[in-house]
């Protein structure tokens, strides 16, 4: 709070002395604290001393009102969940299924909605049309109407209609990650797809113009002249992709009723949820918080690692 | 920058830091319930929720009459949602500290309450004196609140499940509705019969998902005369022929005579939805099932009727008990705890007032007949003025309830680490009936390690 | 005329190309609508349909006897309005916190650059990966009982709008904006003798438009799409997000309902998209976003 009610920083005088000047630098760099101090509190409140708190966490547990130190307990009893390794692999299955869906087709959707002359503006809404329905709902839509397993559901009367074979969908161990990685993908898209138009729009007409000079196709097009000019976007989308959908909660919660047919969709998320809320195991579920966080952190790890080898 | 704009900024971020300061003094409640005049203040959750506005306004009603008897008590009513006890919900407020002075909790929930280091005793508390019916109230219930010899909760209700049938349906099918299945035998042939009604009726339904898959699984394998966990607690005891069974009668039902309805991963509301639209003929449950079909989910209750539990061969084995109470958040003073026990007293413990004031209830949306909560221990003052006061008031046909009510089966509590067995037998449970070629033995199995799994980590 | 893309102009106004455009757009814009918009009429279609008729196979087109009840019943039973005003509510104020906080702390980490200033802005970015699951359960117990403070911040909003500041994402692409503004600028502003905040309010913020807008965007999608957290922090049915009450309801209601509900909730939102499309599309092109 103390940023803007800081007494205003005090004009700067002309030719300081040298006393002066490092004055000057103190107040300078009073003055620059001063800026960060809300976000700084907000992040030691809410990420710095959380994540201690939670590695703290992990080694305790609440008995009769009693905190005691318990050592790697948690940890042994969280891998010992019969869930655990299910839910990784479902994880890792969705994400990965997510990024070949989530990731791929909206950059591809801008690339074509970006060529287009006409129609531009109905396109762009329709595509971020989803993005504007409460995540619960749009899941409800998929739930209800799309992956009713009966014919009388949406996708299995177009299914069956065009004479292929229906699904039970979310009943069916095979179809619910597929399934939940399809609703995601409908619902949360539109955000890509503008951002990556955004991008695209930045990309000099000049650099296509000198590429088809050159000789260039179509797709060489693509691969020497948008993807190195949107790099950088196209970078942090896939982390944040990934961030985004190694968390995958809702899905499984309202589509699945949480775990799903035989515990096919129950993902790291959702497990954290079931330990730390419904079998009273706060302390557990934190030991699942940092195993995830020490996964994540030797998956970027690597991606560093490659992308720097790459630069 | 203009000067006008500087204030601007100033002041915006003025009213950021005093709308932090104001909530931090809002949020501050431990002022001791103590008032200047010598009132006592109390707050009490599970109030009803707006949609259910009979039951809303008894409460408040009850709420005004009993201040008026006790004018130095003040009673704050909290709702907490339609399931006054929502398992996430719940463990959140425990976490959090943001439960009532007096609050609402499970049988079940006695263990959890005492390890969020919330639960008062108030064993010395709990006498006729602060509540005049207690030497009625049956021991039982109230052993199931006592840990180490202590009283930490009042018992006020207390249920066993049955089979709740739609009567409707049964007369559709051409099944006699005062005969009902006394087997799970009679159980699939019943549900065959209604299924073939078509029109997306399931004959039977059951539940396989956000836990509750796995509570009925343990309520249908009392009725063949299985456990859950050996006796000692730390061995899972259902992979067993009963067990089997259990699943065998569902997957035949699901899938062998198709009378379950496509939909399944069903959970609590889902079932109670589909039955309210009048489209299950059957389904396991405790008596109040009717009643939430009624005043939530837009059914009749003159649809329903309830019959014991089936067994395999005969009767049922045992079935699956339970039961709610009111816990007393630790740090309360002796009359607040005073003050609390005589408004549960008022309004869940004494024949013709609160919840068993049937006079008020009976022309109102709300059953009266049902056989429960059945808090009164038998031979006891309070229990046959309650009996009285239910027949005499009955306007659902008790004829209903008379075969449940006449054929009592053994009662069993839930498990030990209940939620986290039950998470593992949903999957059994959405196993047969999701998939056409489970394998039983091997759902048994993989069940039967991961509870033992669960129990030799010791969660 | 806008600049030229992937496809030169000329290319697709040739006999060919011109073909291959005019059927590429007609099967794109036949194939979003039925993608886009079929589920979303689906929905309202769907939400005014009887029970009988939502189980009926094939399923119907369109509803043979409207429901217009279904509509009724979700905004009164649901409370929807107060469930709108909470989100709205607080996205506004995360709008505000995230704007007020983010943009002083990228500010003088681009600009002002105090000692151990790169220290905190690798700490920040270090969060960046941190999925916010990992860290529910200590912040939801950090959250109910502030360190040092000692304060419950349950049901209070700014258990929504304080984390949501701790966002080293906004921070980064501020900071990276404010990075590109010539130094010079900064200089001549401070030889005039103007201070940092003064610096900042009239020669800073006026050329960062389009990026203060993106963040507002992100800001108030996070909120609109978060739900565990908010599951969480806000317990009780006042407080509830749109999202969280329609799931809260969802047990215990029909599903006409229950799509009826949706349907509502996404009403305001898709008009204020649809006003505010185009300073939407060009706040994020011109946002700094380039590759």
């Amino acid at each position: 709070m103390a940023i803007m009610t800081a007494p205003a920083p005090p004009r700067t005088t002309a030719a300081p002395s040298t006393s002066s000047k490092s004055r000057r630098k103190i107040r300078d760099n009073l003055t620059g604290h001063a800026f960060l101090i809300g976000a700084v509190i907000c992040f030691a409140l809410f990420m710095w001393y959380p994540m201690i708190r939670g590695v703290v966490m992990s080694f305790q547990r609440t008995r009769r009102g009693e905190t005691t130190w318990v050592g790697w307990d948690n940890y042994v009893r969280i891998v010992a969940d019969p869930s655990f390794w299910t839910a990784w692999q479902n994880t890792f299955y969705f994400t990965v299924l997510a990024l070949v869906l989530g990731y791929v087709i909206p950059f591809l959707v801008a690339i074509l909605l970006n060529e287009f002359r006409h129609a531009k503006g109905y396109l762009r809404i329709l595509v971020y049309l989803p993005v504007m329905l409460p995540p619960a709902s749009a899941l409800f839509l998929f739930k209800f109407y799309a992956y009713d397993p009966s014919e009388a559901g949406l996708f299995n009367a177009i299914l069956a209609g065009l004479g292929l074979p229906t699904s039970e969908w979310m009943q069916s161990p095979t179809m619910t990650i597929p399934a939940m990685v399809i609703a995601s993908t409908w619902m949360n898209m539109g955000s890509a797809v503008l951002i990556y138009l955004a991008s695209l729009q930045n990309i000099p007409g000049e650099l296509y113009e000198a590429a088809e000079l050159d000789g260039a196709g179509l797709v060489k097009r693509i691969w020497h002249v948008t993807i190195p000019q949107t790099k950088l976007i196209l970078a942090l989308l896939a982390m944040l992709q990934i961030v985004a959908t190694m968390q995958l909660f809702i899905e499984p919660l309202i589509l699945a009723n949480g775990a799903g047919t035989q515990d096919s969709a129950t993902s790291v998320a959702y497990l954290i949820y079931q330990h730390g809320f419904f079998q009273n195991d706060l302390n557990g579920a934190a030991a699942l918080g940092v195993i995830m966080l020490v996964v994540l952190a030797a998956f970027s790890a690597v991606y560093v690692r490659l992308s720097t080898k790459e630069n | 920058m203009s000067v006008p704009q500087y204030r601007k900024v100033a002041a915006l971020a003025l009213v950021a830091g005093l709308g932090l300061s104001l909530t931090a003094c809002s949020t501050k409640s431990d002022d001791g319930g103590q008032e200047a005049g010598g009132k006592v203040t109390i707050t009490v959750d599970c109030q009803p929720v707006g949609a259910q506005k009979e039951l809303l306004a008894n409460w408040n009603e009850d709420v005004a009459a009993f201040q008026q008897e006790n004018p130095d008590i003040i009673i704050k009513s909290v709702s907490v949602g339609e399931q006054c006890n929502n398992p996430p919900d719940f463990t959140a407020r425990l976490a959090g500290g943001t439960m009532t002075d007096v609050f609402y909790g499970y049988m079940t929930d006695l263990g959890q309450v005492l390890d969020s280091g919330q639960a008062m005793d108030i064993t010395e508390f709990a006498t006729k004196d602060n509540v005049p019916t207690w030497d009625s109230v049956d021991p039982a219930l109230k052993e199931v609140f006592t840990d180490g010899g202590k009283l930490y909760a009042v018992p006020v209700k207390n249920y066993s499940m049955g089979l709740v049938y739609n009567k409707v349906l049964f007369a559709k099918a051409g099944l006699d509705a005062a005969n009902p299945p006394k087997t799970w035998t009679e159980v699939r042939d019943a549900a065959k019969k209604i299924s073939a009604l078509g029109d997306g009726v399931a004959g039977y339904s059951e539940y396989s998902a956000g836990n509750t898959g796995g509570w009925h699984f343990t309520s249908l394998l009392y009725s063949q005369g299985g456990t859950i966990l050996s006796e000692d607690g730390k061995k899972a005891a259902f992979n067993t022929a009963e067990g089997k069974q259990v699943l065998q009668n569902l997957k035949d039902m699901r899938y062998g005579d198709n009378s379950m309805g496509s939909r399944q991963l069903l959970q609590w509301g889902d079932l109670l939805t589909n039955a309210g639209a009048g489209k299950v003929g059957m389904f396991v449950g405790a008596p109040d099932a009717t009643q939430a079909i009624v005043s939530q989910f837009q059914g009749k209750f003159e649809d329903w009727a309830m019959a014991p539990l089936p067994g395999q061969t005969g009767a049922a084995k045992g079935t699956l008990g339970g039961g709610e109470g009111y816990f007393f958040k630790k740090g309360l003073t002796p009359e607040q705890v005073k003050a609390g026990l005589k408004w549960i007293a008022y309004q869940k413990l004494t024949p013709g007032k609160g919840q068993f004031d049937y006079e008020r209830a009976k022309p109102q949306n709300y059953p009266v007949g049902l056989p429960q909560p059945l808090l009164f221990a038998n031979g006891t003052e309070a229990q046959k003025q309650e009996f009285d006061l239910r027949k005499a008031n009955a306007n659902v046909d008790t004829a209903n309830f008379a075969l449940f009510e006449a054929t009592p089966v053994a009662i069993k509590g839930e498990p030990r680490n209940a939620q986290a067995i039950y998470a593992v037998l949903d999957s059994a449970m959405s196993g047969v009936l999701t998939d056409k070629n489970a394998n039983i033995d091997t759902l048994l199995k993989t069940a039967e390690e991961k509870v033992n799994q669960l129990l030799a980590a010791g969660s | 005329m806008s600049s030229r893309t992937l496809v030169s102009q000329a290319q697709l106004q040739r006999g060919r190309g011109k073909v291959v455009y005019w059927t590429l757009l007609s099967v794109v814009v036949l194939g979003f609508t039925l993608v886009f918009l079929g589920p979303l009429y689906w929905m309202v279609t769907g939400a005014l349909k009887s029970g009988q008729e939502i189980a009926q196979t094939p399923p119907t087109l369109w509803p043979q006897d409207p429901q217009t009840q279904n509509y009724v019943d979700a905004w009164t039973n649901l409370a929807l309005g107060k469930l709108l005003f909470n989100t709205f509510y607080y996205a506004a104020g995360a709008v505000v916190f995230q704007l007020v906080f983010d943009t002083a702390a990228a500010y003088s980490l681009s600009k002002l650059r105090p000692v151990l200033g790169n220290v905190i802005l690798g700490l920040m970015l270090a969060t960046l990966m941190i999925p916010a699951m990992v860290l529910i359960v200590p912040q939801y117990v950090t959250v109910i009982d502030l360190p040092i403070l000692h304060i419950n911040l349950l049901d209070s909003p700014f258990s929504i709008w304080l984390p949501l500041v701790a966002n080293a994402f906004n921070i980064f692409l501020l900071k990276r904006f404010f990075d590109s503004i010539p130094e010079d600028l900064m200089a001549a502003a401070m030889v005039d003798g103007a201070s940092p905040l003064r610096t900042l309010w009239s020669i800073i913020l006026p050329m960062s438009r389009p990026i203060l807008g993106v963040v507002a965007i992100f800001s108030v999608t996070a909120v609109w799409k978060d739900f565990l957290w908010p599951k969480l922090v806000m317990p009780s049915p006042e407080t509830r997000t749109v999202s969280v009450g329609i799931y809260a309801f969802a047990g215990g209601t029909p599903q006409n309902v229950v799509i009826a509900a949706s349907v509502i909730a996404a009403i305001p939102t898709v008009i204020i998209f649809l006003i505010f499309q185009r300073n939407i599309m060009s706040g994020l092109t011109s946002g700094s976003l380039k590759g």
